[in-house]
């Protein structure tokens, strides 16, 4: 154990091990790949500038992505309800602070 | 002992005095993060509502403003975040599993891709430092100086990336630390779910980021 | 310790490890250990809650000094006695302390660190490192500011409006800024600490609806800490940014918007009032129970209102710019929902006055604080009305009508309430009863002192005179003079808690476990608890309250 670096590979596990281990690792991998894709949309789009409204499809594309991680790479799914609730009350505070804000600069 | 043999070792998480049970423990924990994460969420909302009351009140200049920022460099620091999640959710995963040296692994890739993110911000700091877009140093010429109200949204980039380059600092500093004494024999015995906290507030600061890049980035383009 | 033990036989003998002060009674946190490390590194959250009301009184002294020297100035009406510069450093000194290092961490810090622990029945908050952390972050911000309002001097008011604070003003506004934010995570810190504990640390059989009051108003308090201070915080970084480089975004020189940091400042700043409010609202929702013997009216009501107040507050903030440019929309919406507010805290007085109703009276200090709080805080909720109404708004917008009004909720609630909580708990707390004599004395001469103190400024503020001047027209120097004497007296009754709460450290009664015959956990445990603060595992009674005198409810059981 003094030296982290060492075999460090999944070599020296055992098959059934091995087995194990990918399925356990197939999920954030899975995660990682719908994150990119959905990152390569919003690139293409921020790139190209195709039309005026592109921001709207851009900002949908954010929402997904903040949902997979909140969701899944945080594991909110699997969680208590009562940490499912702390995860989305902070979205509603930050509603209210935009949304009264909003009732200002937008009617000025 | 060997740590590389799945079950070889047992994963758990040692009662501190004052709890009555280990369930209460890590229910807790992992709690008491999600409420740290609140206030995080709140801090960089204040940020990104600042950045839309300049867009409603300036668009043209924030629009002139975003067009220098350096958009690939941002979607390149993207992709290392995600990398970066990538490897805190497999290092999570390994220490569920008692692999403790693929799990030590993990998390020092974790936080090398942390820092080749502020590499490559660093590096992005001084292209705009060369292109005159550092509109908050009072001695240097400003590039856009013509159009005064852009310098309000490229000071705003300046906190938003500053502060969150700060929270990725703390992180990788935590991170490291964390890693010496998870690479310590016992270490998933007594404190694995330290691992699982931990990993929730990467996420979140990876989070903040991949909504900071479309908002300062992206949208404005 | 060695010699003391020997005087009292064998355990001693045997054991040279037992302090000396537990031989003849129950083990208790305060004698547990007495090095200066015991209390500094202490993860107790009593010892912590102690170090934090030690604190918190010292600002309290600094900040009314402060006050002291306005009302000094407002004496004469020609600003004669202080300069201008001066008298604005004297009231952002008196501003700064009392908001951000007095009220916010008044009552929770201290009691609501001693009591929730004790109330839920836990050993400890959930994070006891984190409580302990919290306290020097406190101090370290609080020092900070000090140094830099004090040495330095600040004249921007506690509320650090822009541009004033970040192009015009030439005092030590940076450091103050500073201090000021790092004392949020403080705030943070605790209110995390609250929240985690109150969810996930009640003894077995403790549910929701058999938590004392005072540990929702907790909760919903915490709530408050957690959700709206991060958006001060960022709001005090962007006006450091916008001083120390001049970012631009709160400077209208370069298409900046000044009202954009009223909005970030006061979506914490109002929400902030009721940090301060619901506490109190918490002390004496276990007072007037106590001391009527009576059951608390209509329990759910109040538990409900607590939460109900803390999310409403997040609805209102735009009422305190009324007249700074913000839309008719926007000023129309705010002053709608302000109403709102008015529901929950009239459910509140209402249940304290039906508590009160035909209970077994016992006028002890406490109760008196309570009995005044009650009375304070209707007048300076009604008068809250008053200043959601658009159209008063435009007339007393930023006159000592406002800083009466708020007085009232402030001193006269909060300050009121924390005296209350700590006459209530000062025998739980340091196991020793104070001279209630003087308890009574001192209530009443905070009671006159204040209204004779804020009542002429609300006809001041009525009249027209605004805040923050050190000058003023000669026609209001009767009511200025009326409201210094009146200072004087309120001054009098604060130092005299200050005399005998000490004097009874030493010399006081030794406290029975329970001298009010009150209900809750607290008082099952001895005066002062053990560290663990239980010696057996509490038992959980099934009904909160369960006084002897049962209100003559109708309608559906409350368990």
């Amino acid at each position: 154990m003094r030296n982290p670096f060492h075999a460090l590979g999944p070599q020296a596990l055992g098959p059934q091990d091995r087995a194990l281990l990918w399925s356990r690792l197939r999920r954030p991998a899975r995660t990682f790949l719908a994150l990119l894709a959905l990152l390569a949309v919003n690139v293409t789009l921020g790139a190209t500038r195709p039309f005026a409204q592109a921001w709207i499809v851009e900002l949908a594309v954010v929402a997904v992505m903040a949902a997979i991680i909140i969701l899944v790479s945080m594991e909110v799914r699997h969680e208590a309800p009562l940490v499912r609730l702390f995860a989305g009350v902070g979205f509603f505070w930050v509603a209210i602070l935009f949304g009264m804000t909003l009732t200002d600069y937008l009617a000025r | 002992m060997s740590a590389d043999c799945i079950g070889a070792d047992p994963v758990g998480v040692t009662r501190a005095e004052h709890f009555a049970a280990v369930a209460q423990q890590r229910h807790a924990a992992t709690l008491g993060m999600w409420a740290w994460l609140l206030t995080e969420l709140l801090l960089f909302s204040g940020l990104f509502l600042t950045a839309l009351i300049l867009r409603l009140l300036h668009p043209e200049a924030v629009q002139a403003a975003a067009g220098h920022l350096k958009f690939w460099i941002g979607a390149v620091n993207t992709v290392v975040l995600l990398c970066s999640s990538l490897t805190m959710s497999a290092a999570i995963e390994l220490s569920r599993l008692g692999l403790q040296r693929l799990m030590v692994g993990c998390l020092l890739a974790t936080a090398s891709l942390g820092l080749l993110f502020l590499v490559l911000k660093g590096y992005e700091y001084v292209a705009d430092y060369e292109e005159h877009m550092m509109p908050f140093l009072a001695r240097r010429p400003y590039a856009l100086a013509e159009q005064p109200a852009t310098r309000l949204f490229v000071n705003l980039y300046y906190v938003a990336t500053a502060l969150h380059a700060v929270h990725l600092v703390t992180g990788i500093a935590i991170l490291l630390g964390l890693t010496w004494k998870a690479s310590r024999p016992g270490f998933l015995l007594r404190h694995q779910n330290w691992i699982e906290v931990y990993g929730l507030y990467w996420h979140f600061i990876d989070l903040i980021w991949i909504i900071a890049f479309p908002v300062l980035y992206v949208v404005n383009r | 310790m060695s010699s003391a033990g020997t005087l009292h036989g064998d355990a001693a003998a045997r054991d040279p490890h037992i302090p000396a002060p537990t031989l003849d009674r129950p083990e208790d946190y305060l004698h547990a250990e007495s090095t200066l490390r015991s209390w500094f590194f202490t993860t107790d959250h009593k010892r912590i809650a102690l170090l934090y009301l030690a604190s918190i009184t010292a600002f309290f002294v600094i900040g009314a000094v402060a006050a002291g020297f306005v009302r000094l100035a407002l004496v004469v009406p020609n600003g004669a006695i202080m300069t201008n510069d001066t008298y604005n450093k004297a009231f952002t000194i008196h501003g700064v302390v009392m908001v951000w290092f007095f009220l916010i961490p008044s009552i929770p810090n201290t009691f609501g660190n001693f009591l929730i622990p004790l109330m839920i029945g836990a050993k400890d908050l959930a994070f006891p490192r984190l409580n302990l952390a919290s306290w020097y972050v406190f101090m370290a911000g609080a020092l900070f500011t000090l140094v830099s309002v004090v040495l330095g001097g600040v004249d921007t008011g506690w509320t650090f409006y822009a541009p004033l604070s970040t192009a015009f003003s030439n005092t030590w506004v940076l450091p103050a800024l500073i201090g000021v934010t790092i004392v949020g995570f403080s705030s943070i810190l605790t209110g995390l600490n609250f929240v985690v504990t109150i969810h996930t640390m009640r003894a077995p059989g403790m549910t929701w609806f058999r938590l004392p009051i005072f540990v929702w108003t907790h909760y919903a308090t915490s709530l408050i800490f957690l959700l709206a201070t991060p958006v001060i915080t960022i709001a005090l970084i962007l006006l450091i940014a916008e001083r120390a480089f001049h970012v631009g975004v709160f400077d209208p020189a370069y298409g900046g918007d000044p009202v954009l940091f009223q909005h970030l400042f006061w979506f914490y700043s109002h929400p902030a009032v009721y940090i301060m409010v619901l506490p109190g609202m918490g002390v004496i929702s276990e007072i007037v129970p106590a001391f009527a013997q009576k059951k608390l009216f209509g329990y759910r009501f109040v538990a409900y209102a607590a939460i109900g107040l803390a999310s409403v507050t997040f609805f209102v903030w735009g009422h305190h710019m009324f007249v700074n440019g913000q839309s008719d929309l926007a000023s129309l919406a705010f002053s709608a929902l302000s109403f709102a507010v008015a529901v929950p805290s009239a459910v509140k007085v209402y249940n304290w006055t039906a508590t009160i109703h035909k209970g077994r009276l016992r006028l002890d200090t406490p109760m008196l604080y309570a009995i005044g709080y009650i009375g304070l805080f209707v007048l300076g909720g009604l008068t809250g009305l008053y200043l959601a109404t658009l159209a008063i708004n435009q007339h007393v917008h930023a006159t000592y009508f406002v800083v009466a009004h708020f007085h009232y909720i402030m001193v006269g609630g909060t300050v009121l309430a924390f005296l209350g909580g700590l006459h209530f708990w000062w025998p739980k707390i340091t196991g020793r009863m104070y001279s209630e004599p003087w308890g009574r004395i001192s209530a009443l001469f905070i009671f006159l002192g204040f209204n004779v103190t804020f009542f002429p400024q609300f006809i001041l503020g009525y009249l027209g005179m605004p805040r923050r001047y050190a000058t003023y027209p000669p026609e209001f120097q009767l009511l200025n003079v009326l409201s210094s004497a009146g200072s004087t007296i309120l001054a009098a009754g604060y130092l005299f808690p200050m005399v005998y709460l000490v004097y009874a450290l030493w010399f006081g009664r030794r406290a029975p476990g329970n001298p009010w015959d009150a209900k809750g956990l607290e008082w099952e445990t001895t005066s002062p608890p053990p560290p663990h603060n239980f010696s057996q595992p509490p038992q959980v009674p099934e009904v909160p309250y369960d006084y002897p005198i049962q209100a003559q409810e109708t309608g559906r059981q409350h368990t």
